[in-house]
């Protein structure tokens, strides 16, 4: 693990070199974790410029005993979640067919681009592309999930499971094509 | 199940380390966040230093100048003082050993306890011309106990009494000429700080930088000022009051001492006038209480003692008194300045011998009563109040000045037998101005209703009581909790 020490010292004491340095370290990977989180490119650049904001100023209190990059990612989904209760959203109910029989082989999902998946899951409801991203890309059990979101198991259950119905239903919609043609060459 | 499974791990595969490029502005606008949050940090500490430095400075000053102005008004009265031997010398050597001896059984003949024959025996004491010997040559000059007395004193402590008003306003003058200096050096040196810090952050800004700060200060100035608030309250509080005085020697060779500080209860309505964020400034009508009471002069021996309450045990006090020649009102001496009973209270025993010349006074009080000693005053405070800590929970500064119009001025005796109204306290001063410290706690119970809990420290800066021979100028503390609106 690169060793921040120096770097984080000289953040803490004002050197504006030392903090360009660090943004730039963390600065692309963080832009993707707010995208996930962000409803559009607009947002996600909020998001990071108020995130990054928070690492500067809180940096004196990171302790050395742990990953820096999870700190910043940590306080970016802050920001993010923080933005979501402050906005008070609301969720539209859709209507979601579900597509039971959707399936994505190696081929498939090698052709599509990230890219698109981030276009998805930005089009989910606030709420549903909170608790997506946290069960499935950060790995956050339901009881995590409720603690952070101020909700229930059962809500957060619920906000995944229409999540997936909703992404189904759009990867379905975008790239019917490419699954149809490998279930026919299957 | 399954296909859950493929769909996470389809998103998770293509998401987990996404990365992009962010636009460059991002990293500017963090820097120049980041840089302006850290000096207005620093220019926050230095206002708060320099808002704690003044009230500290006024405060101090305040106190000092109050001391100082104590001392003078000793120092006048020890003139007055140099007259005493003067009368002990030409009444000690007329005494005989065998004068004394018939004295003393005419005081033991004297002696009365009921209230009622005090009085006729003091009216046939007065017809006899005895009580004018006492004050024109036996009785130790008390200052206001009669109005020989007072000729005496005003002839050697003219000077003393004429400067007495311009000197009680002397303290006010002098602590608003410390609090406008020391305002504008602080407010000189924040100046000096923050023009260096925005050269020394100028240096090292890029172009764009600087024109991004120039727009935010152009839309700063646009911005309308925010509208001036007003904010209304009723406060109460429990006001421990702590005696500080002194005296001329003479003064208090006869005086009660003062036994205990009372709580009294205070309160008012204050009026808060806000414009700005940090600054207010405040004012109102408020109630405050102010009191004490005083024990007798333990006395176990001597000519007096034996003169009183030899038969009565000594268990009892002594307390020297004066008779006012005209009114024949009872007068005794107190910290606070000469309580002036309407009549011989109830429950007293009073020994008076007009012709002893070798005790230190010629009327003796008999009796295990206390005086408590009240004075009421209305309170018109003006008040500059700065907000350390402006969210839910405010934290401020106060301080300021009071003018005090004093509303009641009653003495009452408590003993065993209960509590009643013997008298007043005399001299003393109609207006006092005081100054008070104190630091505010304001919780926010909604938008407009706050809850308020505020420490306070009051001082007088002149003497309550105008008697040259008494400096009584007690301070206060106090908590004040109540409630205010804000429109």
């Amino acid at each position: 693990m690169e060793d921040f020490k120096p770097i984080i010292t000289d953040c803490i004491n004002g050197s504006p070199k030392a903090q360009s340095m660090l943004y730039h370290q963390f600065a692309p990977k963080m832009f993707g974790v707010c995208l996930r989180y962000a409803k559009d490119t607009t947002e996600a650049e909020d998001n990071m410029q108020d995130g990054f904001i928070k690492v500067f100023t809180n940096l004196k209190t990171f302790r050395h005993d742990g990953s820096l990059e999870g700190w910043i990612r940590r306080i970016m989904i802050n920001v993010s979640l923080e933005k979501i209760r402050k906005q008070h959203l609301l969720f539209p109910v859709e209507d979601v067919s579900v597509y039971d029989s959707v399936n994505f082989s190696d081929d498939v999902i090698a052709k599509i681009a990230a890219d698109d998946l981030m276009k998805l899951i930005q089009q989910l409801p606030p709420r549903y592309r909170m608790v997506f991203n946290l069960y499935v890309i950060e790995g956050l059990s339901h009881q995590e999930i409720a603690k952070e979101m101020s909700i229930t198991q059962g809500t957060t259950k619920s906000n995944l499971a229409r999540a997936r119905d909703i992404l189904k239903k759009k990867v379905h919609e975008n790239f019917g094509e490419l699954i149809g043609q490998n279930n026919n060459t299957a | 199940m399954k296909n859950d499974k493929n769909l996470d791990e389809l998103f998770r595969d293509k998401l987990l380390n996404y990365e992009q490029e962010p636009p460059a502005y991002i990293l500017e606008n963090v820097l120049a966040s980041v840089a302006s949050a850290r000096r207005k940090r620093k220019i926050v500490f230095w206002r708060i230093a320099g808002v704690a430095a003044a009230l500290f400075l006024a405060f101090v000053a305040g106190w000092q100048i109050n001391t100082r102005n104590g001392q003078d008004v000793n120092s006048g009265i020890i003139v007055g003082q140099q007259t005493a031997p003067e009368i002990s010398a030409e009444v000690k050597p007329e005494i005989t050993p065998a004068e004394k001896e018939n004295t003393f059984r005419n005081i033991k003949s004297k002696i009365v306890e009921k209230p009622g024959t005090v009085n006729l025996q003091l009216a046939e004491l007065a017809k006899e011309n005895q009580i004018n010997q006492i004050s024109n040559k036996s009785t130790k000059p008390i200052a206001g106990n009669s109005k020989s007395e007072q000729v005496n004193f005003v002839d050697e402590s003219l000077i003393v009494a004429k400067s007495e008003e311009s000197r009680a306003l002397q303290p006010m003058k002098s602590l608003f000429r410390l609090i406008n200096q020391g305002t504008k050096n602080v407010a000189n040196s924040l100046q000096e700080q923050k023009t260096k810090a925005l050269k020394d952050d100028w240096a090292v800004k890029t172009i764009d930088q600087q024109i991004m700060e120039q727009n935010q200060m152009v839309l700063a100035r646009n911005e309308t000022p925010k509208k001036a608030r007003w904010l209304v309250g009723a406060q109460v509080s429990p006001e421990y009051s702590v005696t500080r005085s002194s005296h001329s020697q003479v003064y208090a060779s006869n005086m009660l001492n003062a036994s205990a500080n009372s709580v009294d209860l205070g309160g008012g309505i204050s009026v808060e006038f806000r414009k700005g964020k940090r600054w207010s400034l405040q004012s109102g009508v408020y109630y405050s209480g102010l009191g004490q009471s005083s024990g007798n002069s333990n006395v176990s021996s001597g000519k007096d003692f034996m003169f009183a309450g030899a038969d009565r045990g000594s268990e009892y006090f002594n307390t020297n008194v004066s008779i006012d020649a005209n009114t024949s009102k009872m007068m005794m001496n107190s910290t606070a300045g000469v309580i002036e009973f309407s009549g011989i209270p109830p429950g007293i025993v009073l020994g008076t011998n007009p012709e002893e010349k070798t005790m230190a006074s010629t009327a003796v009080v008999v009796s295990d009563a206390r005086f408590i000693q009240n004075f009421d005053y209305i309170e018109i405070p003006l008040y500059l109040r700065y907000t350390f800590l402006d969210s839910r929970f405010d934290v401020e500064m106060l301080g300021g000045f009071s003018s005090n119009l004093l509303v009641g001025n009653e003495t009452y005796m408590e003993s065993s037998s209960g509590k009643s109204l013997v008298g007043s306290t005399r001299d003393m001063e109609p207006i006092n101005y005081s100054g008070t410290l104190g630091i505010g706690l304001k919780y926010g119970l909604s938008k407009r209703i706050s809850l308020n809990v505020e420490p306070r420290v009051k001082y007088y800066l002149n003497s309550l009581n105008s008697n040259s021979s008494v400096t009584y100028k007690p301070y206060s503390i106090g908590v004040f909790t109540g409630l205010s609106y804000e429109f």
